[in-house]
């Protein structure tokens, strides 16, 4: 049988934990890794200084829980607030958190040395977002490429955001040397701080998505990421957290009539100025700047006074102004759906490295069996394939790209998903219809109208058809 | 005040091209034509996305820079004035659009360059260098990053006049706090650079609207007077104190590579310093090695002949007790002829082997002494020591026979007569008392008896006489030739030491000459290059005098420069 990379991910570490038992430091990285493995999915927010990284990690947890400290900072699922620090060379300890209105607070300890190592911190928080993945917030991505090393060998996923596109942002994310082609598949980009595009428009938030869809259609992202998605982490955040004495502040100022409030909410200076004609008072706009930005502001009034949002509605219509909505499905889909390639992904990669740090004279073959799997892991290309669809890079005609999502898994991973039939699905049915696809799909990659990305498209999907009829072989000999 | 600035400009380049920085010079005559130009070039820069473009539109109310969401600037905008708004392309030197737009602020000399981001336009340097001012754009949201800071150092360098302006602060909530932080920041960095929050979005509505009021809330006010007074007071202010800080910048870079040198002590002069003192060692080592030489040489050669001596000695004397055995048994009448080549022979043997042994040892005590000189060079030893004078050994003479002394027939009957007398008388009175004649058979017999006996008697003293007479003949000559040849002996010594003595005092004194020589040049050479050095030294005083003397110039220019500025 055709083993998952995962399965071959798997077998190569319990190999190379035999292999290096006698190796005290070695065998504990193995096990260290082998532990991994089995944990959940690491997603690590980077970017460069100013990006707004803990704001939108405030914004999938849905609570103030960014940012502690300097360093790396983990965010994991568990029953209660916690916070551990690691400090270097020293013993853990735990930190003392607080519990305040809309998050978490800790006491980090005080004063280090500029480069000294902060160590990490370990956040335990009850968060329906970290049950799925381990979200991890770090430092400024550096343009020497030290922070993103640091993050590729400890994360399993990136999601890199940065105000803008300009090449000098994105630098940290060029493909190190000798890395592999399929580097790019565990890298989102997100247009952090979308509200500010355009110096605040109204339609800020559009024209940030009119960049993001350029930069993911663009030949260039090939290697880089894998789709582009614009948020603003600013808003997405207090959509999920907004309060009602807010929502009470938001109403009266689109009470008043639109042209009168204009003036005023030209610029923070004026909407935090004496003379304001609503009657909310200064602190209050001023925690309403704070909370929502100015553009924010603007939005919020625009809702509630032309569409009538509502306390209970507009925290969702911000929301999907803001873009996240967007970004979770592009995590969901392309990160936490595919687990156990990501996992298999790094695991092999890490145990790549771990071999040339520690040479042993049976390693040959485990390397050789290393890059065999990242080399012609299937299902890392079908991940790739399903970005480049979903991004509108490589164009089937509507009905060929569903069917091809399907197959590849993007719906889902089992066989019955892949076909598109119901869950219980006898055996000659299920091979009749693979073998149907396969044939039209391979139709499809020996067509000679196609561009040679379409025909590479329909070779993935081929492959993948053929990966089902092996799957579907075993079983029935079984 | 006016051409003073001109003037310690001009000074400088000459001083520049003096010392060969032609590339210095040929950036300062350019700086100084901008500087002379009464037009005032401003480069917009800063980072992506801070809002340089909207910047310059909004100082212009003039949509002159191209502005949009995704990067938009590529290449660089040249807003200048114009009668009548216009647009070209040009490409040099890099590719550049140039725009004219009526406006007074441009008219009164305002030439304002919109730049891609930080990054993109190539080298920074060729930029700066083309510029007057430098208006350095920031968000007001995130303020200074690190890289501007540090841009803001590097650019005070090159063009001191630089204003630092916050924009975007409608939108930041906290924009006076960021401009307190970046005016703190500045302020610990050393840098006095003035920060002007504006912002471009305000200004653009006030102008639509005519609205005073938000014209001044923007911010622009400020940035325009600012740019205003510059324009205006450009050939007493910005002029003098640019060149004031150029010139103090070239002169630093000329002054740097003097006082290295003047620093760095000549290596050639502590060579030759070196050499000399090393000679000088090797002259004393010399003479403090001839005395020992000579004891060393006396020594040995004594020894040589006290053994060489003894060693005579010990072999003639087991000569001579081979003789005395030989002589107690044979007899030399009739051994002597044979013995005599015997004799000769070994003490033959006894010469040659003791000369041999002296050559050799004097072979080694020359190479001894020799190899303490082969430290200095190897050397040859003659090989005419060794030989003898021709007429060393001969002369001894030859061994002479002794009288032996024969025992002729009469002698012989004569004794045996004689011997035998006694005999005869004592047997024959015995037998004549028997009654028998004195001359009988048995007086007879015993007669003959005796006579033998003391023939007999008479021979074998006569053997040992002649025996010890050969002995004493042989041994006379034995010492005649010890004699003899121990004396040759040592004079071939004496002769060896002398002459050993002589080759090697001379080999000294050639060494000596030869260090001395070296030590002459080594000494010459050391003082040449003293001499070099110190006109070398003057040299750097000259010119090092005459760049302080430009410093001072430029200190003046500066004090007056920064209170012109600072007014």
């Amino acid at each position: 049988m055709r083993a998952t990379l995962a399965d071959r991910a798997w077998y190569l570490l319990t190999t190379a934990l035999r292999m290096y038992r006698d190796h005290a430091d070695a065998a504990d990285w193995m096990r260290h890794q082998i532990d991994r493995f089995e944990g959940a999915l690491r997603i690590a927010v980077t970017g460069p200084a100013c990006s707004g990284k803990s704001t939108l990690i405030n914004a999938l947890v849905g609570d103030e829980v960014a940012p502690v400290g300097t360093g790396f900072v983990w965010y994991q699922d568990g029953p209660t607030p916690r916070a551990t620090l690691y400090p270097p060379g020293e013993a853990e300890r735990e930190l003392p958190v607080t519990r305040v209105e809309r998050g978490l607070r800790v006491e980090v300890p005080g004063w280090l040395p500029a480069d000294a190592d902060p160590g990490e911190i370990v956040v335990d928080w009850p968060a329906r977002a970290l049950r799925h993945a381990v979200l991890i917030d770090t430092p400024a991505a550096d343009l020497d490429g030290g922070t993103m090393a640091r993050v590729r060998a400890d994360a399993d996923a990136v999601v890199y955001a940065t105000p803008t596109v300009a090449e000098a942002d994105l630098l940290p994310l060029r493909p190190g040397p000798g890395s592999s082609p399929g580097a790019m598949v565990d890298t989102i980009l997100v247009l952090s701080r979308a509200d500010e595009v355009g110096g605040s428009r109204i339609d800020a938030l559009s024209g940030a998505r009119v960049i993001a869809r350029r930069r993911d259609r663009g030949i260039a992202v090939r290697g880089r990421w894998q789709t582009v998605v614009a948020v603003s982490g600013l808003l997405a955040h207090t959509a999920r957290t907004l309060s009602e004495a807010e929502y009470a502040a938001l109403a009266a100022l689109a009470a008043q009539p639109g042209a009168d409030l204009a003036g005023h909410l030209l610029s923070v200076d004026r909407f935090t100025g004496q003379a304001f004609p609503v009657p909310v008072d200064a602190p209050t706009r001023a925690a309403l700047l704070d909370r929502l930005g100015l553009f924010g502001v603007r939005l919020a009034s625009t809702l509630i006074r032309t569409d009538g949002a509502s306390q209970d509605t507009l925290p969702g219509l911000l929301l999907q102004h803001s873009g996240l909505i967007e970004l979770r499905d592009a995590v969901r889909e392309l990160f936490l759906d595919r687990r156990q390639v990501l996992k298999a992904r790094s695991a092999l990669r890490g145990l790549r490295m771990a071999v040339q740090v520690w040479p042993h004279p049976d390693a040959g073959e485990l390397s050789a069996g290393i890059e065999q799997a990242l080399a012609s892991g299937h299902e890392l290309r079908e991940l790739a394939l399903l970005a480049s669809l979903r991004a509108g890079r490589t164009r089937l005609s509507a009905e060929r790209t569903d069917e091809a999502r399907r197959l590849i898994g993007g719906y889902g991973d089992d066989i019955g998903t892949r076909l598109g039939a119901p869950e219980y699905l006898d055996p000659t049915r299920a091979w009749t219809l693979t073998e149907e696809s396969l044939h039209r799909w391979r139709g499809d990659a020996e067509n000679g109208t196609l561009t040679e990305d379409q025909r590479r498209a329909a070779r993935t999907v081929v492959r993948s058809c053929e990966g089902l009829l092996t799957q579907l072989a075993h079983t029935d000999r079984r | 005040m006016a051409t003073f600035w001109l003037d310690v400009l001009d000074e400088t380049i000459r001083a520049c091209a003096a010392h060969g920085r032609t590339d210095l010079a040929h950036e300062l005559q350019h700086r100084r034509a901008q500087l002379l130009d009464p037009r005032l070039r401003v480069l917009v820069v800063g980072a992506p996305k801070q809002g340089k473009s909207q910047l310059v539109n909004a100082l212009l109310n003039a949509p002159a820079c191209p502005v949009g969401d995704d990067l938009t600037t590529t290449v660089p905008t040249v807003v200048e004035y114009a009668d009548e708004p216009s647009g070209v392309q040009a490409t040099d030197p890099v590719a550049h659009q140039v725009v004219g737009v009526p406006r007074q602020l441009l008219r009164a000399g305002l030439v304002l360059v919109d730049m891609p981001p930080l990054g993109r336009a190539g080298p920074a340097d060729a930029l700066l260098a083309t510029a007057d001012a430098v208006l350095l754009v920031s968000d007001a949201g995130t303020g200074l990053s690190a890289g501007e800071v540090e841009f803001l150092r590097y650019a005070v360098q090159r063009c001191p006049t630089v204003i630092l302006a916050l924009t975007k602060i409608d939108l930041a909530p906290r924009w006076r706090q960021v401009a307190e932080r970046t005016r703190m920041r500045l302020a610990q960095a050393g840098l006095n650079t003035p920060v002007v929050p504006v912002s471009a979005a305000l200004r653009l509505r006030a102008a639509g609207t005519d609205d005073v009021a938000l014209n001044a809330e923007s911010g622009f006010p400020e940035l325009v007077g600012r740019l205003q007074r510059e324009v205006s007071t450009k050939a007493q202010r910005l002029a003098p104190h640019t060149a004031a800080v150029l010139t103090a910048t070239a002169i630093e870079s000329l002054v740097a590579p003097l006082v290295a040198e003047h620093a760095t002590p000549p290596a050639e002069h502590t060579t030759a310093a070196l050499q000399l003192r090393d000679l000088q060692h090797r002259h004393d080592g010399l003479r403090r090695h001839a005395s020992r030489w000579q004891s060393a040489l006396a020594d040995d050669i004594s020894d040589l002949v006290s053994d060489i001596e003894y060693d005579l000695r010990d072999r003639t004397r087991r000569v001579l007790r081979t003789v005395d055995e030989f002589f107690d048994v044979a007899d030399p009448a009739l051994a002597w002829d044979s013995f005599v080549p015997w004799l000769e022979e070994n003490l033959r043997y006894a010469g040659q082997a003791n000369f041999a042994w002296l050559v050799q040892r004097s072979h080694w005590i020359a190479t001894r002494i020799a190899a303490d000189f082969a430290g200095y060079r190897p050397e040859v030893l003659p090989e005419s020591t060794f030989w003898p004078a021709a007429d060393a050994f001969g002369g001894v003479a030859e061994l002479e026979r002794p009288a032996l002394g024969e025992f002729t027939l009469g002698q012989k009957v004569f004794t045996g007569l004689r011997g035998s007398y006694g005999g005869l008388v004592m047997f024959g009175l015995l037998t004549s008392v028997a009654g028998l004649p004195l001359i009988n058979l048995v007086s007879l017999g015993a007669g003959a008896l005796f006579g033998s006996k003391s023939l007999r008697d008479e021979g074998s003293s006569r053997l040992l006489r002649r025996q010890s007479a050969a002995k004493a003949a042989v041994q006379r000559h034995v010492e005649d030739f010890f004699l003899k040849f121990s004396k040759d002996c040592r004079d071939v010594a004496r002769q060896v030491h002398r002459t050993l003595r002589d080759h090697f005092l001379t080999l000294a004194e050639d060494l000596q000459e030869e260090i001395a020589d070296a030590a002459r040049l080594a000494k010459d050479t050391a003082d040449r290059a003293a001499v070099e050095q110190d006109r070398r030294r003057q040299e750097l005083q000259r010119e090092f005098d005459g760049l302080v003397a430009l410093r001072h110039k430029t200190r003046l220019l500066t004090t007056a420069a920064t209170a012109g500025v600072a007014a």
